[in-house]
C-alpha cells in the first residue's frame, strides 16, 4: 500500500539570511515515509528543521529539489484547499488576538470543503459539532477562545483540525504549553483518534518521552538530515541521542515497555 | 437561527434606520421649506423650477445620496483594513491613501481643473492618481519578499500620510490668499450636491469596492488565525491581502475624490457594530455599509443645520465624535494593544 | 484726518535731529530715524496707492501679490503675504516695512521688529478707511500733495456710481467667493459694502462674520436676482475659474432664469486701493446694467 506521506530527496534552504535560525541550516536531501494509520513522531534539537519539515508538508514552503507526495500524488498538484481537506495542522498555540468563539473557530475548519460558500451550511455545522464532541469541547462552544485555559484552547484547536475531516492530522508541539494533566488528556485523545478512527497522525515534539509513548515510529532529525528512523526503542538510543543533542542522557524502560529518556545532570 | 437569517434581520433593522435618517435629511434644511412642499417635490408634483423642487431634488437628494455612499464606503473600508491588519485602530485615513487623494485634489484645484463635468471627472482622476500613488508606495514598502507584511503596512501608511499632508501644506503656503480659505474648507470634508453623472460614477466605484471586501469577508475571518494557519486551510493569503488592500484604497480614494477627506467614520462604525453584531466580518461588512451611510448622513444633516444658514463641515462633526470615541476604545479594550 | 497728517508733518519738520515717531492705522507707535526712503510693501493696496500717488521711487520691495500696476512687478519681490522671505527682505535694507493685519502674519512683524526694522500696519475695512490708507501712504512716500487729487478723483467716481444706482430698487445679490464648499461674504467683509454701494443687497450680508461657509439651499431659498462668481484664475491658468455650469441647474433662482450669472476677476474687487472705483463700476454694471447704457 502506498505510504500516506512520502518525502523523496527533499532539499530546501532558507533564501534570506535574516530568516535563518542557524547560519548553515538546510535540508540537503531528506527522505522518509509515513504509513497509513500510524502515529509518526518527528524529534530532534531545536534547529534541526522540525518546523520547516511541517511547512514543507503543508506547502507553506516549497522544496528546491525533490518531491513530497501525499497518497502518491505530489502535493504541488493539489490546490491549497484540496490539500487542506487531506491534511490538518494543529498549531502550537492559538493566535492572539483572536476575537472569535470556540464554535466560530471550529467552523473555520470547514472552509476547505466549500471555499466559495459565504455561510456554512447544515452539513458544516454537523461536522463541527462532531469534532467538538470528539474533543469534549461542545460545552465550550459559545465561549470566546481567549477566555479558555491552555488545555481547553488546545482541544479547541484540535477540534478545528478535526472539523477539516482530514486523513492526516499534523500536530506542532502538542503539549508544549500544557501542564501534566492536559498532556495526559491530549495523549489519550490522540491515541483514541488513531485507534478508533484510523487517523494517521504526524507529530513534531521536543518531548521525547511523549513521542516514545505515543508514536509507532520516530524520525530523529539532526541538522536537516535523518539521523535515524524506526521504532522508539531503536531511535532513542543513548549514544545516538548524546551525539545528536550534545548532552549526557540515560535511557531506561517505562512500565509500558517504551524507552524513557532522562537528562543526566552534571553534579559537580 | 441560521447565520443568514440573523444577517437578514440585522440588515432589515439597519435599513429602517437608514430610511428614517434619509427621510429626516430630506425634510430638514436651511431653506425653510414646509414638509408639504418637500413632499410635493418628492412626489414629482412640484413645478420643475420651483424652489422646493430645486432644493429638494437638485440639492438635498444628491447630497443625501453622496452622504450615504461616502459613509458606506468609509465604514466598509474600515472593516476591511482592520481585518487585514488585525488592528482595530486601523482607519482608512491612517493608511496614507486619504492624504494622497487629498493631495491630488488640492493640486488639481490649484493647477486648473474646476469647471463642468470634465472637471468633476478631472478632479476625481487627480484624486485617484494621488490615492494610487500613495497606495502603491505603501504597498511596495510593506511588501517583503515573503509577501505583504501587514504590520509594516500600518507604519508605512502613517508615514506616507504625513508626507502627503506636508505636501498639501506646501501647496497651501504658496497659494493665493483668496483661494486659501476655499482649499482649506475643502480639506475639512465637503458633502456638497454632486451632479448626477458623477454620483453614478461614485456609486459604481463604491459598489465595486464594497463588493470586493464582502467577497473576502469569510477569508478575512480566517486571517485571524494567522497567515500561515489560514494558508494551511487553503486561503490564498497573498491574493486576499492584495484584494482587500486595493478595495479599501479604492473606496477611500473614491470618497476623497468626491467629498474631500472625512475621518473617523471608518473607525467609529465598525467598532460600534462589533459590539452589536460580533466579530464575524460576514456580518460586519454589510451592516457597516448601511450603518456607515446612516451615520454620515446623520452627521451631515447636523452639520448643515446646526448653525444654519451657515454650515459646518461634516468632517468637524465626525472628528468631534471621533476623538472622544477613540479615547473610549483605548480605555475599554481588555488587552493592551 | 488731513489735519492729523499735517500735525505729524509739522512735528517731523520741527525736530529733524530727533527720531520720527508715527502712529500707524492700528494706533501703534512706529519710530523711525527720519522720513522713510526705502519702503518694503507687503500689501497690494499700499503698493497700488504708492504708484498711483507717484511715490514708487521710495518702494524698494513688494510682495508677490503686488501685481498692479504692471510696473510694480518690476520691483524686487520678497515672497508671499503669509510667508515672505525675511532674508530677501532684509537684504533690501529697508527702513520701513508696511504690512496689514489681514493677509500678513503677526509672526512676520515680530521677526522684523526683532531685526530692528520698523513695521507700519495699515488696516482698511471700509471705503472711508481706504481714503485714510491712501493719505498715510502719501505721507510715508513724501507725496502728500498727490493725495488730495487722487482721493477726489476716486470719490467722484464712487459718487457717480452711487448716483446712477440711487432710487433704483436694490436687487438681491449673491456673491460667491468660492463655490465648493460655498463661501460667501458676511457683514464684516468689504465686499458687502461694495455690493451696497453698487446698488445691490447682499443676501448673505447679515452673517456676523467676514466670510462664512454657507448652505446652498439657503442661498437658493433667498432667491438672488444676481449671482456674481469670483474668478480666481490668473492669466493663462484656468485654475480657480468659477464654474457657471454647476449653477445652471438651479432653475428656481431668479438670477439663473434671467441669465444674470456673472464672473468677475477677483483681484480688482479685493483691494481697498485706488482701483476700488473700477471694481465698483464693474459690480454696478452687473447689478444695474440698465443704469450704464
Amino acid at each position: 500500500m502506498t505510504p500516506l506521506v512520502q518525502f523523496r530527496d527533499v532539499a530546501f534552504a532558507y533564501a534570506r539570511p535574516e530568516r535563518r535560525r542557524e547560519r548553515t541550516f538546510a535540508f540537503p536531501g531528506l527522505s522518509f515515509t509515513v504509513e497509513r494509520g500510524e502515529v509518526f513522531g518527528v524529534i530532534g534539537p531545536n534547529s534541526a528543521g522540525k518546523t520547516s519539515l511541517l511547512r514543507l508538508l503543508t506547502r507553506v514552503l516549497r522544496p528546491q529539489r525533490g518531491e513530497i507526495r501525499l497518497d502518491g500524488r505530489p502535493v504541488g498538484d493539489l490546490a491549497p484547499w484540496a490539500l487542506a481537506r487531506e491534511v490538518a495542522v494543529v498549531p502550537q498555540e492559538a493566535p492572539r488576538p483572536f476575537p472569535f468563539t470556540v464554535e466560530q473557530l471550529v467552523l473555520m475548519g470547514r472552509y476547505p470543503h466549500a471555499p466559495g460558500r459565504f455561510f456554512e451550511d447544515a452539513a458544516d455545522i454537523t461536522a463541527a459539532r462532531a469534532a467538538m464532541a470528539a474533543t469534549e469541547t461542545l460545552a465550550l462552544a459559545p465561549l470566546p477562545l481567549e477566555q479558555l485555559s491552555g488545555g481547553e484552547r488546545q482541544r479547541a484547536l484540535l477540534a478545528r483540525a478535526l472539523a477539516q475531516e482530514p486523513r492526516l492530522l499534523v500536530l506542532d508541539e502538542p503539549t508544549a504549553h500544557l501542564d501534566l494533566r492536559y498532556q495526559a488528556e491530549t495523549a489519550a485523545l490522540l491515541r483514541g483518534l488513531n485507534r478508533e478512527r484510523g487517523m494517521t497522525i504526524l507529530l513534531v515534539s521536543h518531548d521525547l518521552n511523549l513521542a516514545a509513548e505515543l508514536c509507532d515510529r520516530l524520525l530523529l532529525l539532526s541538522a536537516g538530515e535523518v539521523a535515524r528512523v524506526g521504532a522508539a526503542v531503536d531511535v532513542l538510543e543513548q549514544g545516538l541521542l548524546e551525539s545528536v543533542f550534545g548532552c549526557h542522557v540515560t535511557v531506561d524502560k517505562s512500565p509500558s515497555g517504551r524507552p524513557v529518556v532522562q537528562l543526566a545532570y552534571e553534579r559537580g | 437561527m441560521t447565520d443568514a437569517r440573523r444577517l437578514a434581520r440585522a440588515l432589515a433593522a439597519l435599513s429602517l434606520v437608514l430610511l428614517a435618517v434619509g427621510v429626516t435629511a430630506l425634510f430638514v434644511g436651511s431653506a425653510g421649506l414646509s414638509p408639504s412642499a418637500v413632499a410635493r417635490a418628492l412626489a414629482g408634483r412640484a413645478e420643475a423650477s420651483s424652489v422646493e423642487a430645486i432644493v429638494t431634488l437638485s440639492l438635498r437628494l444628491p447630497r443625501v445620496a453622496a452622504a450615504v455612499l461616502a459613509g458606506a464606503a468609509l465604514a466598509v473600508a474600515g472593516v476591511g483594513f482592520q481585518a487585514l491588519t488585525r488592528n482595530p485602530l486601523a482607519e482608512p485615513s491612517v493608511l496614507g491613501v486619504s492624504s494622497g487623494a487629498a493631495f491630488g485634489v488640492v493640486l488639481a484645484q490649484i493647477l486648473g481643473f474646476s469647471s463642468g463635468i470634465v472637471a468633476a471627472l478631472g478632479v476625481a482622476a487627480f484624486a485617484f492618481a494621488g490615492a494610487l500613488l500613495a497606495a502603491t508606495i505603501v504597498y511596495l514598502v510593506a511588501t517583503a519578499p515573503g509577501g505583504l507584511a501587514v504590520q509594516t503596512l500600518l507604519l508605512t501608511g502613517v508615514i506616507v500620510g504625513i508626507f502627503f499632508s506636508a505636501a498639501i501644506t506646501v501647496i497651501i503656503s504658496v497659494v493665493d490668499f483668496n483661494r486659501l480659505t476655499g482649499v482649506i474648507h475643502w480639506l475639512l470634508g465637503n458633502l456638497g450636491p454632486i451632479p448626477a453623472a458623477s454620483l453614478a460614477l461614485f456609486a459604481v466605484l463604491a459598489g465595486a469596492g464594497v463588493w470586493l471586501i464582502l467577497k473576502s469577508a469569510r477569508e478575512l475571518n480566517l486571517l485571524a488565525l494567522g497567515e500561515e494557519a489560514s494558508r494551511q486551510l487553503g486561503v490564498d493569503a497573498e491574493r486576499l491581502k492584495r484584494r482587500v488592500f486595493v478595495a479599501a484604497a479604492l473606496l477611500t480614494g473614491t470618497v476623497v475624490a468626491f467629498t474631500g477627506p472625512i475621518g473617523f467614520v471608518g473607525l467609529i462604525v465598525p467598532h460600534v457594530l462589533r459590539r452589536l453584531v460580533g466579530q464575524d466580518n460576514r456580518f460586519l461588512v454589510p451592516t457597516a455599509a448601511l450603518a456607515g451611510g446612516a451615520f454620515l448622513l446623520a452627521a451631515d444633516t447636523l452639520a448643515r443645520n446646526v448653525v444654519a444658514p451657515a454650515e459646518l463641515s461634516v468632517g468637524v462633526i465626525t472628528a468631534f465624535c471621533g476623538a472622544p470615541f477613540f479615547v473610549w476604545i483605548l480605555r475599554t479594550r481588555s488587552r493592551p494593544l | 484726518m488731513i489735519r492729523a497728517l499735517a500735525a505729524v508733518a509739522l512735528l517731523a519738520l520741527a525736530s529733524p535731529a530727533h527720531a520720527l515717531v508715527l502712529r500707524d492705522m492700528l494706533g501703534r507707535e512706529v519710530t523711525l530715524a527720519g522720513p522713510p526712503t526705502r519702503i518694503v510693501s507687503l500689501v497690494p493696496s499700499v503698493t497700488e496707492s504708492a504708484f498711483a500717488l507717484g511715490g514708487e521711487a521710495r518702494i524698494v520691495g513688494v510682495s508677490d501679490f503686488c501685481d498692479w500696476p504692471p510696473a510694480a512687478r518690476a520691483k524686487p519681490r520678497v515672497g508671499g503675504m503669509v510667508n515672505p522671505s525675511l532674508e530677501t527682505l532684509v537684504a533690501l535694507k529697508p527702513d520701513l516695512v508696511v504690512g496689514t493685519d489681514e493677509g500678513n502674519r503677526e509672526e512676520t512683524f515680530v521677526q522684523l521688529q526683532r531685526l530692528g526694522i520698523p513695521v507700519y500696519i495699515v488696516h482698511a475695512h471700509r471705503i472711508s478707511e481706504m481714503y485714510e490708507l491712501i493719505a498715510r501712504v502719501g505721507a510715508l512716500t513724501g507725496r502728500r500733495d498727490a493725495v488730495g487729487p487722487l482721493v477726489t478723483g476716486i470719490q467722484r467716481r464712487i459718487d457717480a456710481v452711487r448716483a446712477a444706482v440711487k432710487a433704483r430698487p436694490a436687487p438681491r445679490v449673491l456673491y460667491v467667493l468660492w463655490p465648493d464648499p460655498l463661501l460667501v461674504p458676511g457683514r464684516d467683509s468689504h465686499l458687502t459694502e461694495m455690493i451696497e454701494l453698487a446698488g445691490g443687497r447682499s443676501i448673505t450680508g447679515g452673517e456676523p462674520v467676514s466670510y462664512v461657509r454657507f448652505s446652498i439651499e439657503a442661498a437658493v431659498a433667498r432667491a438672488p436676482e444676481v449671482i456674481v462668481l469670483a474668478d480666481h484664475s490668473t492669466g493663462a491658468s484656468t485654475a480657480g475659474r468659477a464654474a457657471p455650469e454647476k449653477w445652471q441647474a438651479l432653475t428656481s433662482v431668479p438670477a439663473i432664469r434671467a441669465g444674470r450669472l456673472y464672473s468677475v476677476d477677483l483681484s480688482v474687487l479685493h483691494r481697498y486701493g485706488p482701483r476700488v472705483p473700477e471694481g465698483l463700476e464693474l459690480l454696478a454694471r452687473m447689478i444695474h446694467p440698465e443704469a450704464f447704457k
